[in-house]
């Protein structure tokens, strides 16, 4: 407590040195708080973006579905897997889809064109589609009065074969057991734009699409959203090993070329911060050792009196720190509300940006416990660790030449 | 009586070889448990040298300075560290308080080096603010204190840890005569009543007159060496 005093005082007893060297370290704070919140946040942001617009946070296929899909290559046993995940607390909702190429024809307009079947009722609970129809409706599960199911096209096709809604369309493409799968639908929404991952997709209600291409009750995919998006790597290896017949993958997975991209682009970016951390750092040491000069015959006599070295780098040590909690205390509450505010409502873009079909017009940062205990670590650990070299020279000093004499 | 320093041949000079100067010159002494001794001299005869060799604080060119049975030389840093702590007091005339500290914690801060307890600390530091007439003024800091007050801060200070000797550096050499004096009885009654060893440099006849023995150096030998 006596050695938590001293330290307290010393810090004191230079108020305005005390001061700045606070200020510079509580500025250190702010910007890598600000810095942390902006790209954690933006990051967030894409990373929902797509894992909203189409892989969700895990996805569960048969065997190497994924790199080389086939149509035969189905989750037969869905059961087993409905009860596996609905029993899971840690995932907040899951759907099921199927795919499949085809050629659509309008009048006398072909195009190659993506099916991919939906469960209307589950696949708004993981995706954000519903949001994406730009013109018409959200198709229904069940066929119209005429007995046709209807489709939802992407914007792509809707230029290319000229389609609107309430048109038909009709899809040709082979069927699970080789037979030759053709049928009517009729265009319910248009989604998205042209610049949206499927622009050429055309969207079935699953029973039609599983219809349309006999596979029963079959799947290909399984796409699952959690609830703590940060987990769904540890959650996906627990539903690996629940499922082993199963190839369970997190989207880190699925995107794995983007997650290597993201995470190469974060690195330099903790770099930066790093560095503008350590410039303000290099602040700090020259006003330790300032401190620790200005103090020698203070060491000396704390020498003489029985100290032993290590209990001065400790004092040292101590100083530095405490003087960090306290300015990045306030740093804390200076930058909260502002990373609040830039969490909830964000800064206004001057232009939109599209992301497959959804603009977002506010740049957002995160908040998030993380946010702001990553940098007081760093900030506390580098002062700390500053400290250590000023430390080891009063450590160093030699009482009788500290106290003037010999 | 047992010995309870004692120095064989001590040598040390400062500078380099064209500006070395001598400022102890084979010394052997002995000082004996209780005594209350003063080491006097001119300026330059090496007194002051020879409290920090007996303390530790300083490192002979040759010789040997053994206290309680034990060879400084042979200790490690934080040996030595441990040792002064436990086994010597220091006074300096410039006081050298800890000034971010009141009178108390600069008293207790020792004892928490020594790591007693906080029950122990508080009783001893009452005990030895009553020993140098300051109770009332522990809660003062160094600034708050008059030079004689602030040496009487550091007379408990030096006592505080028990030592087995007092080492004083002109202790009464920043005080006015009369503050001086007030000091010198508070010490030569620890020393009658508790037994303290006390060593001083001084050239102040005040602690001479009070001294049971003087030891004279000049030019860093030891000139005479007087009992009374």
């Amino acid at each position: 407590m006596l050695t938590f005093q001293i330290a307290f005082r010393n810090i004191l007893r230079q108020k305005r040195r005390s001061l700045l060297t606070g200020l510079s370290m509580t500025g250190g704070y702010v910007l890598f708080v600000f810095g942390f919140s902006l790209l954690e946040g933006s990051y967030g942001n894409i990373i929902d973006i797509f894992t909203l617009d189409s892989t969700g946070h895990i996805q569960i296929h048969q065997d190497d579905y994924r790199d080389r899909p086939k149509i035969y290559k189905t989750i037969q046993n869905q059961e087993q897997i409905k009860v596996a995940l609905t029993d899971n607390p840690e995932i907040k909702s899951f759907t099921p889809r199927v795919f499949s190429p085809a050629l659509a024809y309008a009048g006398d307009k072909t195009a190659p064109s993506r099916i991919i079947g939906i469960d209307p009722v589950l696949e708004p609970t993981v995706s954000r589609l519903v949001q994406k129809v730009a013109k018409g409706t959200y198709f229904s599960t069940s066929p119209n009065p005429d007995g046709y199911y209807e489709a939802m096209i992407g914007r792509g096709l809707h230029i290319r074969l000229k389609l609107d809604v309430g048109d038909e369309l009709v899809l040709i493409s082979s069927g699970a057991d080789g037979s030759i799968a053709n049928d009517i639908f009729v265009v319910s929404a248009i989604i998205g734009n042209k610049t949206s991952f499927d622009r050429m997709a055309v969207y079935l209600p699953l029973v039609a699409a599983q219809e349309f291409l006999s596979l029963g009750d079959d799947v290909h995919e399984y796409a699952l959203l959690v609830n703590d998006k940060d987990a769904n790597e540890t959650i996906a290896r627990g539903l690996s090993a629940q499922l082993s017949e199963l190839t369970v993958a997190p989207w880190q997975e699925v995107e794995a070329t983007f997650y290597r991209t993201m995470q190469a682009d974060k690195q330099g970016n903790y770099f930066s911060m790093g560095l503008i951390t350590f410039i303000v750092f290099i602040g700090v040491l020259n006003t330790v050792l300032m401190s620790v000069l200005e103090r020698t015959r203070e060491f000396g006599v704390l020498r003489a009196i029985g100290s032993r070295p290590m209990q001065l780098v400790r004092l040292i040590s101590l100083e530095t720190f405490i003087l960090a909690f306290i300015s990045v205390m306030v740093g804390f509450l200076l930058i909260l509300p502002f990373v609040y505010w830039f969490a909830e409502v964000g800064m206004l873009m001057p232009e939109p940006i599209d992301m497959g079909g959804i603009e977002f017009q506010h740049l957002k940062g995160e908040m998030s416990a993380r946010v702001f205990w990553i940098p007081m670590a760093f900030i506390l650990g580098t002062a700390v660790l500053i400290s250590i070299p000023p430390g080891f020279r009063a450590a160093r000093i030699l009482p009788k030449e500290a106290m003037g004499s010999h | 009586m047992t010995n309870l320093i004692e120095t064989r041949d001590l040598c040390r000079t400062f500078g380099s070889e064209e500006t070395k100067v001598t400022a102890l010159d084979h010394v052997s002494i002995n000082i004996e448990q209780g005594e209350f001794t003063a080491i006097i001299g001119p300026s330059g005869s090496g007194k002051t040298t020879l409290l920090h060799l007996i303390g530790g604080l300083d490192e002979p060119n040759s010789g040997s300075v053994t206290l309680s049975g034990s060879n400084i030389a042979d200790m490690s840093g934080n040996q030595l560290s441990d040792f002064r702590r436990d086994h010597i007091g220091f006074i300096f005339q410039a006081y050298n308080l800890i000034p971010v500290l009141s009178a108390e914690e600069n008293i207790e801060y020792i004892m928490l080096l020594q790591g007693i307890s906080a029950a122990e600390r508080k009783k001893r530091v009452k005990e030895m603010l009553e020993l140098v007439e300051l109770d009332g003024l522990g809660d003062r800091r160094p600034s708050h204190l008059s030079g004689g007050q602030q040496q009487r801060v550091a007379v408990a200070r030096a006592m505080a840890s028990k030592p087995d000797i007092i080492l004083a550096d002109e202790p009464t050499a920043n005080l006015d005569s009369k503050t001086g004096i007030s000091l010198l009885d508070v010490m030569r009654d620890l020393n009658q009543k508790r037994k303290m060893t006390f060593v001083f440099s001084t050239h102040d006849e005040k602690i001479m007159d009070r001294a049971t023995r003087l030891i004279y150096l000049r030019d860093g030998k030891v000139e005479r060496d007087e009992r009374k």
